[in-house]
């Protein structure tokens, strides 16, 4: 038989499926997509280097260590808003994680069942309210109450020359460093907690039944099985706690005083990279200003960059998360 | 060596008359990447009759199952070699219209694979991808395709609904419709009845064995009483290889090779 | 030797201190959200009455946001925020269905699906004030004008790899063999992603829609400098275009009462809608992963 003869090799063969021929454009409309992301991202990058170009081709290597910001002078560095930047995402974890640890725990095993649908549920709900809600929340109810309740006390009771005093110093109107760390804290903190309690649950009954079974208390199967057995995934969720807290733009900029240089102490007023993008941007003055904005941009995309890789490198190894 | 008489072969395989043969396979290896799964399968099938393929788990029976069909051709590193000649056209050539070859070699699987939409849809599904019907001829299409595979009676008042809400034995019957609905030459089943009760698999059962008038039929089962009940023809896999084929009556009583006798008389698998 | 030996009081007091510490946390946590929720509820239910509480108050939905001390709503910032989030939705569903159906059917162990899946996920997490910074250098600057589009691609760019994400997780979830099924009919694979595989994903790949939509509805610092505002009731997304999360932010920082309370009666409105829409989704989706 010829080939030419076939009814199988024919493409237009009498019993083939009308749109075979379509196979190949449909996959490459898929692919197109999928670069169209990717060149989404590098599009990002790209415009936020030439964006940035100015600043850094002015101010060099200083960009980075100067922590002057004086639009007035056009003299910009980034070293306040990034060590503000760090210093808060930071505390916020500090906060958050032994918070969010303890929520998970409790609703994976101290939770009467009854509750335990009900408050996961809300605890997973809360993790997407938009985080001007918390921004809004932290200005007008958690700024004044924390001023008047534990600013106040600490400043007035601080001994005068010591580390402790010169911690505690500020204005005492509720905002600034510590007040931001503590927003974003209650931030990240559902998103945490949500994401490890997803986590405990990955674990098969089977094996904190058979520590349970030889007669370990809670704490012992808590700290023993069930925290080693999901070690890397708990990393990797912590990892995105600290690049959502890094990121955060409006829960911050509310509360945080926004003032340039190194914050010196708890309870001054300081801001973040995303903070001063948010606050200046639309109103910059001169290429200078704008390039700077965005040169701290590029910055805090690096660091997120770094911190969200590693995090999904570690939770890509424990669950598909 | 002093080879002896009556010393059983390591493998035997039955040929059947060219002017049955429907589908003939010469020199067939397997990989699945690197993995080598079958080895040399030579055999033909023939038309209008049931073959059965058996052996234990692994054995390559499903493998070969998915190479009549080029159902692998779906995933990069899996590839064979060798020929498949279907009407004495080989199958397995790069040119050929795999679209074109599957609508003439149907196919059931292990699970119940309803699609997603209305009981007539299901069955419609294949027609629509090849032909051009009115409205009136795709219903009678769908009609003789149901009572065909013994599920009409049971679905004719439901015919809109999901194809999810049937049983298992009815979901299978509803996939043995929808292969039949594009009228193929060939009808691949593998494991058909492995997910269904008792019940069920005697009604497929009967179904099978009502299609063999105008399907070649090739049947992958674990279960020897189902392959003995069914069949003409048995093919016994061992380890990639097809050690014995045969009538299958002449197979389950008197086998020839030693494998196939330990096998069906219960010494492994 | 008794039957039962007695706990050392190490660990007794070890488990104590640990199971206290839970409930604390449990408690703290629970408690900082409730706060969180009560103030919200609390100050931005004011907004949908009349002052003197004598009856419902609709002017939220049908005046724009006035000048302080005046009457007003906040329909101008609703309307663009739908027309936004509108247009958002559309190009990034288009996006990102195609390229998690991309991930999940033709490059699921690709070396560049790798790639793509790698950079599609910190473009997930990527702060978002970026993403308002990158449209403004791409759209805003060179067509020297803020507008509701610019907003709108922002917000796509957000949304897009939300999708592609669950996308992706719920077709591989498909079994392999509804796909060997159609294609076994020689359908043709377009047709058998399109007729069988999204329809039988069809609930999971509406979550995921409507989980974006949730996270876009909400974000401010991307609208700050490509949507800008506006003061007026405007369909013309061509230019600056008036949002929630924007007027929000600016009458929250405002010295002037009424604009406070449009700004929380506007927060209470975006917290809603994010609530309802995420139960929703969370109703549709089949939960999967749990037994």
């Amino acid at each position: 038989m010829t080939a030419d003869a076939s009814v199988l090799i024919a493409a237009d063969a009498p019993r083939s499926a009308r749109g075979t021929g379509l196979d190949r454009a449909f996959e490459i409309l898929c692919f197109t997509a999928a670069t169209f992301l990717l060149a989404a991202l590098g599009g990002l990058i790209v415009s936020l280097m030439i964006g940035g170009w100015p600043a850094f081709a002015h101010f060099g290597i200083g960009f980075f260590f100067s922590a002057e910001w004086d639009p007035v002078k056009e003299i910009y560095g980034a070293a306040g808003a990034v060590t503000g930047t760090l210093v808060t995402a930071t505390l916020a974890l500090i906060f958050a994680l032994p918070l969010a640890l303890g929520v998970a725990i409790f609703l994976v095993e101290l939770c009467p069942s009854r509750l335990r649908r009900p408050i996961g549920t809300a605890v997973e709900l809360l993790a997407g309210i938009p985080s001007i809600v918390y921004g809004m929340w932290g200005l007008f109810v958690f700024a004044p109450w924390f001023s008047k309740h534990v600013q106040m006390p600490i400043m007035m009771s601080a001994e005068p020359g010591t580390l402790w005093e010169t911690l505690t110093t500020g204005v005492p109107n509720g905002s600034g460093i510590l007040s931001a760390s503590l927003i974003l804290a209650v931030m990240i903190l559902p998103f945490m907690a949500a994401t490890l309690r997803e986590l405990f649950l990955t674990i098969p009954p089977q094996v904190r039944e058979s520590a349970y079974g030889l007669g370990s208390t809670t704490f012992e199967v808590i700290d023993k099985v069930s925290l080693p057995y999901i070690r890397t995934g708990a990393i990797g969720a912590v990892m995105l706690g600290l690049g959502r807290a890094l990121g955060e733009t409006m829960a911050v900029t509310f509360i945080i005083g926004n003032s340039h240089g190194f914050p010196t102490s708890m309870f001054a007023s300081g801001s973040t990279i995303a903070s001063t993008i948010a606050n200046e941007f639309a109103e910059a003055t001169g290429v200078l200003h704008t390039s700077s904005l965005i040169a701290l941009g590029l910055v805090l995309f690096v660091i997120t960059f770094i911190v969200l890789a590693l995090a999904r490198v570690l939770i890509g190894k424990q669950a598909n998360l | 060596m002093n080879a002896q008489v009556d010393t059983p072969p390591e493998t035997a395989v039955l040929e059947i008359p060219p002017e049955t043969v429907k589908l003939s396979i010469r020199d067939l290896d397997f990989f699945y990447g690197g993995k080598q799964a079958l080895f040399g399968v030579n055999v033909s099938f023939a038309a209008n009759a049931v073959t059965a393929l058996i052996g234990p788990s692994g054995c390559g029976k499903s493998t070969l199952l998915r190479t009549l069909n080029r159902m692998y051709s779906l995933y990069p590193g899996q590839k064979a070699t060798g020929q498949v000649l279907l009407d004495g056209e080989d199958i397995l050539g790069s040119r050929v219209n795999v679209a074109a070859l599957r609508a003439r070699i149907g196919m059931v699987f292990q699970k119940p694979t309803p699609f997603p939409m209305s009981i007539f849809d299901n069955v419609a599904y294949g027609v629509r991808l090849y032909e051009k019907m009115s409205k009136p001829d795709l219903a009678n299409r769908v009609e003789e395709s149901l009572r065909r595979a013994a599920l009409w009676d049971e679905v004719k008042d439901k015919l809109k609904d999901s194809g999810l809400s049937l049983s298992g034995g009815q979901q299978q019957r509803l996939c043995v419709a929808r292969g039949i609905a594009v009228k193929p030459e060939i009808l691949l089943l593998d494991e058909p009845a492995s997910a269904l009760d008792p019940i069920s698999t005697a009604r497929l059962e009967e179904t099978i064995a009502a299609l063999k008038t105008e399907y070649t039929v090739v049947i992958v089962t674990h279960n020897m009483g189902q392959a003995a009940r069914l069949s003409d023809h048995t093919g016994f896999m061992y380890l990639g290889q097809l050690v014995e084929f045969g009538e299958t009556e002449q197979l389950f009583t008197n086998p020839v090779t030693t494998r196939a006798r330990d096998y069906i008389t219960g010494r492994f698998g | 030797m008794t039957a039962f030996a007695p706990q050392r009081l190490s660990r007794t007091i070890a488990e104590g201190a640990f199971l206290a510490f839970c409930w604390v946390a449990a408690a703290v946590a629970l408690l900082a959200l409730t706060a969180i929720m009560w103030s919200l509820v609390s100050q931005g239910i004011g907004g949908f009455f009349k002052p003197d509480g004598s009856g419902l108050d609709l002017n939220i939905f049908t005046m724009s946001t006035p000048a302080p001390g005046s009457e007003g709503g906040l329909l101008n910032a609703i309307m663009g925020s739908l027309m936004m989030c509108a247009a958002a939705m559309l190009g990034a569903v288009f996006v990102g269905v195609l390229a998690g159906t991309w991930l999940s059917e033709f490059a699921r162990d690709s070396r560049y699906g790798k790639i793509v899946r790698f950079l599609n996920d910190v473009l997930l997490s990527a702060p978002s004030i970026l993403v308002g910074l990158f449209v403004y250098e791409i759209l805003v600057a060179p067509l020297k004008g803020f507008s509701g589009f610019a907003g709108a691609v922002a917000l796509g760019l957000i949304a897009a790899p939300v999708i592609t994400r669950t996308t992706e997780d719920v077709l591989r979830l498909q079994p392999t063999a509804l796909r060997e099924a159609s294609v076994a009919l020689g359908a043709p694979v377009w047709r058998t992603i399109l007729a069988v595989i999204w329809k039988s994903a069809q609930g999971g790949m509406l979550t995921g829609a409507l989980l974006a939509f949730a996270r876009i509805s909400g974000e401010t610092a991307p609208l700050l400098f490509t949507a800008l505002n506006n003061q007026f009731l405007s369909l013309d997304m061509t230019k600056p275009t008036a949002n929630l999360p924007v007027v929000i932010f600016n009458f929250a920082l405002s010295a002037y009462d009424d604009w406070r309370r449009l700004a929380w009666a506007g927060a209470l409105l975006i917290a809603a809608t994010v609530l309802t829409v995420t139960i929703i989704a969370r109703l549709l989706a089949q939960e999967p992963r749990r037994s």
